[in-house]
């Protein structure tokens, strides 16, 4: 059978420091997998290379039994996977429905042509996208927020702000960087009820984070990166309760 | 002509103009001071068509449009490739390699001396001779271009556009293609310099190399931030208040030869004052 999401071999430097070296691992289609390590373990730098914004020094990462090496992060998106970044880089000058319209795949009126000789077409075209990017805000608890700037929105409204984008590309297998840090404790419930949800919706889930409690309550996978290297793989109990990780993790042995 | 037919023509077709640099400049965040060189390929095209009665004014004017938008995909080109602060210095170039293109290649510009008699544009087999219309030919132009720019805008060409410009990385996350965007703009752009060229060369009768120098493409710059950048508002102020200003100046009592030169001075003080005390023009957003 082959893995969902399949990652061998992969290896990253950056002048002399490796980032990633010979990291692999499997994500199971339908599961939450969480990604722990370290900082600078490069929890950060697999996902570039899973999305296509860098090209691994060797190495390969498929999907469903195809090789993704190589492809443009537009391909990647298209066939699936998509991805949030842990310093958000959210479209902050866009209102938040802007923001989820903007990653909608496929939209008429993309291009100029269609938006000069086909004017009612898009539009009546952006109503009807109008109406599922307000679903999806509605979904991650921001449909309040819809037409307010992004840069007027708390920091934990940004950051599901960032999940209802990912969500707008329409991928099955999501890859979320940190999408709970620096949030209070409330607002970290409302994100990892959030996560569950989209598991039942079905979706694939692969999440940088950090607070163990939150790791312990929606994983049901654990990846434990240190130094570029896949340590361990296992249930969230077999992880934390791990002494040798525990050390690395709170130890400071970096 | 009468002072006010030409102050509006002329305004017209640079408002196309303005349109060209806000979509480059303001909107896709390619920093081009070349424009002016594609505003006159598009005036000699259309100068070629006509006086060698080839073609009549549309027909030229659409040829004229679409090899600008050739020209500008390409000349915007690397600005897809190299990073901003670069590409400025390469439209620099292209810029400097078009004034010298349009002064020395006699046979086809007419050199320094320019192309005289230019015949008026025609309409459905009737010449256009009176100013009026002229005019309203020229405003037909820039009504025409607004209507487009507000269509394109409004659109999702233009959200995606403006996304580009906050973070073009986040773009790509989104499985969007930052390039093909950034060329539909340039061709979009090219469109519209060409368009204005065509009417400056029948609207004149007469064009030379100083129009289109790089004078000239400071000058759009000029207007797109004064006037105010990436709004339609902006970029219909900014050429009609930037041009009236030589008129002005006429009614200060300066010999021309000086006039010109405090025109080139007044432009730049406006130029650097709105960059530093009011970025975002009159009626625009920061550039
Ligand atoms: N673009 C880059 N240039 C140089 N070094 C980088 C770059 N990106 C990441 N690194 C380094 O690679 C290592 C892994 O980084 P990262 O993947 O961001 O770690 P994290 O697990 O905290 O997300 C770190 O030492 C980091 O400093
Ligand atoms: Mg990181």
């Amino acid at each position: 059978m082959t893995a969902y999401l399949q990652a061998s071999g992969v290896d990253v430097s950056f002048g002399g420091l490796k980032a990633l070296n010979d990291c692999g691992f499997t994500v199971q289609q339908g599961k939450i997998t969480c990604l722990v390590g370290p900082n600078g373990a490069g929890k950060t730098t697999i996902f570039n290379v899973i999305t296509g914004f860098l090209r691994p020094g060797a190495g390969s990462v498929s999907f469903k039994g195809q090789t993704l090496d190589g492809w443009k992060p537009q391909a990647i998106v298209a066939a699936g996977i998509a991805r949030t970044f842990q310093n958000l880089r959210l479209f902050v000058d866009l209102t938040a429905i802007d923001n989820v319209l903007a990653s909608m795949p496929a939209q008429t009126g993309e291009e100029p042509v269609a938006a000069i000789f086909r004017p009612f077409h898009v539009a009546s075209a952006q109503r009807h996208r109008r109406v599922e990017a307000l679903a999806i805000l509605n979904r991650v608890g921001l449909i309040e927020r819809a037409n307010d700037f992004t840069r007027n929105l708390s920091y934990g409204e940004q950051k599901l702000l960032t999940i209802a984008r990912v969500l707008a590309t329409g991928a099955e297998l999501i890859l979320l960087d940190e999408p709970a840090s620096g949030l209070s404790a409330g607002a970290l419930d409302g994100v990892m009820a959030l996560l569950r949800r989209l598991q039942d919706d079905g979706k694939t889930l692969l999440v940088v984070e950090h607070n163990t409690r939150v790791v312990q309550q929606i994983a049901d996978d654990v990846l434990f990166l240190h130094q570029g290297h896949l340590m361990a793989q296992g249930t969230p109990e077999a992880i934390v309760n791990d002494p040798a990780l525990a050390e690395i993790y709170f130890g400071g042995t970096i | 002509m009468d002072f006010w037919f030409s102050y509006i023509a002329l305004a017209s077709i640079y408002v196309l103009l303005g349109l060209s640099t806000n979509l480059l400049v303001g909107i896709a965040g390619i920093f081009s001071v070349s424009q002016a060189a594609v505003f006159g390929v598009g005036a000699y095209i259309v100068a070629f068509f006509l006086m060698n009665e080839t073609m009549s004014f549309l027909p030229a004017l659409a040829i004229a449009a679409l090899c600008c938008i050739a020209l500008n995909i390409l000349v915007t080109l690397p600005a897809l490739r190299v990073s901003g602060d670069y590409f400025v210095v390469t439209s620099f170039g292209i810029q400097l390699l078009a004034t010298a293109v349009f002064t020395n290649w006699t046979d086809g510009t007419g050199g320094a001396n320019g192309l005289p008699g230019i015949p008026p544009p025609d309409l459905a087999g009737k010449a256009l001779e009176s100013s009026g219309e002229v005019v309203s030919l020229c405003v037909a132009g820039m009504g025409l271009g607004c209507l487009i720019f507000w269509l394109v805008m409004r659109a999702p060409f233009g959200r995606l556009l403006r996304a580009i410009r906050e973070d073009e990385l986040a773009v790509a996350a989104a499985g969007k293609s930052v390039l093909r965007a950034k060329v539909s703009a340039a061709a979009l752009a090219g469109a519209f310099a060409g368009t204005a060229g065509g009417l400056y060369a029948t609207f004149l009768s007469f064009i030379d190399p100083s129009s289109f120098d790089l004078d000239s493409s400071i000058l759009l710059l000029t207007m797109v931030v004064v006037g105010g950048a990436r709004t339609l508002a902006g970029s219909i102020l900014g050429p009609f208040l930037l041009l009236a200003l030589p008129q002005i100046l006429t009614l200060v009592d300066i010999p021309t030869t000086v006039a010109a030169a405090a025109r080139q001075l007044i432009y730049g003080v406006l130029l650097i004052a709105f960059m530093l005390f009011r970025p975002q023009g009159l009626a625009g957003e920061k550039l």
